[in-house]
Parts: structure tokens; sequence; C-alpha cells
């Protein structure tokens, strides 16, 4: 596998972990592990946008986060699983990749801010 | 109120985004923005999280900063409004609704 691909597979973990840290963090160590996680997600994340095309790294970032993350809470914290909940979420996390995927990246010198 | 926190988070993600892109087009101002934007998204989210599911929360968060980020993108870049664009925002958006009435 292409090593941009595992990063991005990487950077979903670190992302799953923090969500799951500011939920339940209570400790000054889990919540340093909670911001490292978050700083390495942020800066390891656009690493791979430079070597893979951008609009599918999100998706597939945002696919994995979103799944991994409704895993982790069934999983390992207990949440009931709701099929209509699980269905809603998958609907949203539809839209997010399709809007990404028709969206194409503005050239970086154009827009105004 | 949690879910208030969500769109606020999620609006704070938008803004914190856009700086990226200002910064990198040399607005310095964006260094000041960026931890700020960025830090109370993450604070409001950990306080929905206390309340809602977490999965809900993100995947809510996700959503509006995606959508967020294409109107922001239609409205200051001229970017394409069309209608495949606006199908998946109405998704997302049905979809973030739904979850609302259900929590």
């Amino acid at each position: 596998m292409n090593k941009y691909w595992f990063y991005v597979l990487l950077a979903s973990s670190f992302e799953v972990y923090w969500v799951s840290g500011l939920k339940h963090s209570e400790s000054f160590v889990e919540w340093s592990l909670t911001i490292g996680a978050i700083v390495i997600t942020f800066f390891l994340l656009p690493q791979t946008a430079k070597h893979l095309p951008i609009g599918t790294v999100y998706a597939v970032f945002a696919g994995l986060g979103t799944v991994g993350t409704v895993l982790v809470e069934v999983i390992v914290y207990g949440e009931p699983f709701i099929p209509l909940k699980a269905v809603l979420i998958g609907t949203l996390l539809i839209g997010v990749i399709g809007l990404k995927k028709v969206s194409s990246e503005p050239v970086e010198s154009e827009g105004v801010a | 109120m949690a879910w208030t926190a969500v769109l606020i988070a999620g609006v704070l993600e938008v803004i914190g985004v856009m700086n990226i892109k200002r910064l990198a087009m040399k607005k310095w101002d964006a260094l000041i923005i960026m931890p700020i934007t960025f830090g109370l998204s993450l604070s409001l989210l950990s306080y929905a999280m206390q309340t809602l599911s977490m999965a809900t929360v993100y995947g809510v968060w996700t959503g509006i900063g995606t959508v967020g980020s294409t109107v922001m993108g239609m409205i200051l870049y001229n970017e394409p409004r069309d209608w495949k664009r606006l199908l998946f925002i109405s998704m997302i958006l049905a979809s973030a609704v739904g979850l609302k009435l259900m929590s």
C-alpha cells in the first residue's frame, strides 16, 4: 500500500482517539494524550494531502473517522446500537463524501480573503 | 444547549479552516485567529459530548464544517452552485435534523 494512504489511516486512528478523549478524558494525562492526538492529526493529514488527491483523502478520512467513532462508542463505551441513528449517520456521511467529491479544490493562487 | 454548541463549533471550525488559507496568503493575523477558533470549537465539542453521543456530535460537526466551507466557497470564491452540491448539502442537513430529533 502507498505509504501515504497508511498515514491517512493513521491520522484517522488518532482522530477517533481524540474524539473519544474529548468526551471521556478526566485526568491530566488523559487530556494531554487527547491534545497530543489532536496535534498529530492536524499536522499529519495535510502532509498526506501533498501527495494524494485531497478530495479523496478527505473522503476516506471523514469516513474512517465517523465509522471508527461509531464502533468505538458501541464496542468500547457500550453505547446502545440504534439502527436508525446508524442510518442517519450513514446518510450524513454520504452527503459529506459526495459533496467533497463533486467539489474541486480551488487553485492555490485564486481567492480573495 | 448541546446542539447549539455543536452548531457554533461547526461555524468556528469553518472560520478556522478559512484562516489556514489566509495564513498561506501571508495574512499573519490568522496565526492568532486559528488557535482561538479551533480551541473554542473543540471545547464546545467536548461540552456537547457530555450530553450527546460522540458519533452524533462528530458526524454533525463534520457535516456543518463541510456545508459551511462549501457555502463560503460559493459566496466568497464564486464556486459552482450546481444541483449535485445542493443535493448533498440537503442530505447532510436533513440527516443532522433527523439526528437532533432522535436525541
